[in-house]
């Protein structure tokens, strides 16, 4: 059997449901109600102009984090994943088409974030946004769609793998709203390496850490990697 | 045409053997009833011939190929498993339409089951608001969506309104004259005696029986007589004199049990015996399969292990 059957099906699966329309307008609001505000806050030593626009990221990566653990985690209710697996019995192939069905909306999503993030950021700050060149901003707002996207899919994976949409949020959420934060003040040293903070680093002028942008971007995609890996493994291995 | 064949088939769960070395076939043609109590390991079976589950040994097979290998299965199998499956915030017809796609079954398809199914006027509606009823009439619209020569279908009747119920036997026996190869888990006797012609039956795992259901009924209930007289003393004496054992109801009616008709008759005619009601009664489904049980019960209480 041909993937892009699979990949049609997925698809109308998740724009027949109107929670994951709404996930995706999600990602773009809270992203660039933030960006509004990023002239709020400009004094400080270490005012990073780009970051401050791209603030919002942190909020609109819960709203792609939803999305990718709605869309898999609706497959572990009421014997759902049995009648998809039915219809496609390759489940490495069946879980392909579901991340891809993930991927593409959240990716258009995250770039349109992106550019409008970078835009309204840019007009909000006005010559402080001077403090860094056109090519920097095309690059953090490039790199908002990638984060995004692999946020989402990390999502995903870890949903496959427990097999559960609130198991997986009451990981992810705390750990992105909390951990992260304070461990993310200590900077430096492995917390360079958590998911967010390596992949957030393309949103900055300047990077502070060992990692640059695209590097950071590298690591995130290595545990969205690790993340999908196990979920296929638990897909194919388990009985549905 | 296509036949369902499992040989040897084994699921263990942990230590608990579901399925236990079953071997049968289902043949087209006719409407196999696959019976047994709740927790005898019917569903399990058919989410082993679904490939949805693995078998712990033996195989599952549609004309020697296992499901798994079946290029878009929908147009070969149709199977209602759990009428739960479907997103309750999608509506019916989307829910059809994604398996569809997955299948490559064209949109027209879709609405040309739903017609079917009675479901055409909710098919915009959402999910979570259909009746048990209509959730199992959209089970079973995407079971018949990829016109497959195979359609198994776990406990059909759940939740059906009576009217339901009429209408899914017509289909069941539409589909088997259709040549199809029908298989039909139930735990309700009566409604599986109106619609089967063949009868596979599992009782903690393993076959019981596996044979036409006329002949599983006539093996195992003997055949009785309901009568009725103006003189009770006559037949009495006379159902004495040629040994038949009787039994009086409160209502005045006997019922004669291991004879029929024809002697019961012929008898009280030669005794003048004035009748008023004289009836074969049929021994049912229900009773030739608690006989059945009955006896594996007393077989399972003996100590098993898995």
């Amino acid at each position: 059997m041909a993937f892009q059957p699979a990949l049609h099906a997925e698809w109308i699966k998740i724009r027949t449901l109107r929670s994951q329309i709404g996930g995706l307008g999600a990602i773009l609001l809270a992203t660039v109600a933030f960006a509004t505000l990023a002239a709020a806050d400009t004094d400080g030593e270490d005012f990073d102009p780009l970051f401050s626009a791209f603030f919002g990221v942190s909020f609109g990566q819960i709203a792609a984090i939803a999305f990718g653990t709605t869309a898999v985690a609706a497959e572990f209710q009421g014997g759902a994943l049995r009648v998809s697996l039915a219809a496609v019995p390759q489940r490495g192939r069946w879980f392909a088409a579901k991340l891809t069905a993930i991927a593409l909306p959240v990716l258009a999503a995250g770039l349109t974030t992106g550019f409008v993030t970078l835009a309204v950021g840019s007009a909000v700050l006005g010559e402080k946004a001077d403090g860094f060149g056109t090519a920097d901003g095309l690059r953090a707002a490039v790199g908002c769609g990638i984060y995004l996207t692999l946020m989402s899919l990390l999502a995903a994976g870890l949903t496959a793998v427990l097999r559960s949409g609130v198991a997986a949020l009451s990981i992810l959420i705390p750990f992105l709203l909390i951990v992260s934060f304070v461990v993310g003040d200590m900077s430096g040293g492995i917390a360079d390496l958590l998911p967010d903070r390596a992949g957030q680093v393309v949103l900055h002028s300047t990077p502070d850490g060992a990692l640059g942008p695209w590097t950071g971007l590298a690591v995130t995609a290595l545990w969205t990697a690790a993340a999908l890996a196990a979920g296929a493994w638990r897909i194919r291995r388990r009985d549905a | 045409m296509s036949s369902i064949d499992l040989r040897d088939l084994t699921k263990e769960y942990g230590r608990r053997r579901a399925v236990d070395g079953l071997t049968f076939r289902v043949l087209p043609g006719r409407v196999t009833g696959f019976l047994g109590p709740n927790g005898a390991g019917k569903s399990t079976t058919l989410r082993l011939l679904l490939g949805l589950d693995r078998p712990t040994s033996g195989t599952a097979t549609l004309d020697g190929r296992a499901y798994a290998t079946l290029r878009e299965p929908l147009r070969h199998v149709g199977a209602l498993l759990d009428a739960q499956a479907p997103h309750g915030s999608r509506t019916g017809r989307d829910h059809l339409r994604a398996l569809a796609a997955s299948n490559r079954i064209p949109v027209r398809r879709v609405d040309e089951v739903l017609e079917e199914t009675g479901l055409a006027p909710a098919a915009r509606r959402r999910v979570k608001t259909y009746s048990l009823g209509m959730r199992q009439r959209l089970g079973i619209a995407a079971a018949l969506l990829g016109d497959p020569e195979v359609v198994v279908l776990d406990e059909p009747s759940n939740g059906l309104d009576p009217e339901g119920i009429v209408w899914i036997r017509a289909l069941l026996r539409r589909l088997a004259g259709e040549g199809r190869t029908v298989l039909v888990s139930s735990h309700l006797m009566n409604e599986t005696a109106s619609f089967a012609d063949h009868l596979v039956v599992l009782g903690r795992g393993r076959l019981l029986a596996d044979t036409p259901m006329r002949d599983f009924i006539d093996a195992r209930v003997q055949p009785r007589v309901r009568i009725r007289t103006t003189d009770p003393t006559a037949l009495g004496k006379a159902l004495a004199r040629h040994g038949h054992d009787a039994v009086v109801h409160d209502d005045g009616h006997w019922t004669v049990h291991h004879a029929r008709v024809d002697d019961i008759g012929r008898l009280a005619s030669q005794a003048e015996v004035p009748l008023l009601e004289l009836t074969a009664e049929e021994g049912t489904l229900e009773q030739a399969y608690l006989d059945l049980t009955a006896a594996d019960a007393e077989f399972a209480a003996q100590p098993q292990e898995a």
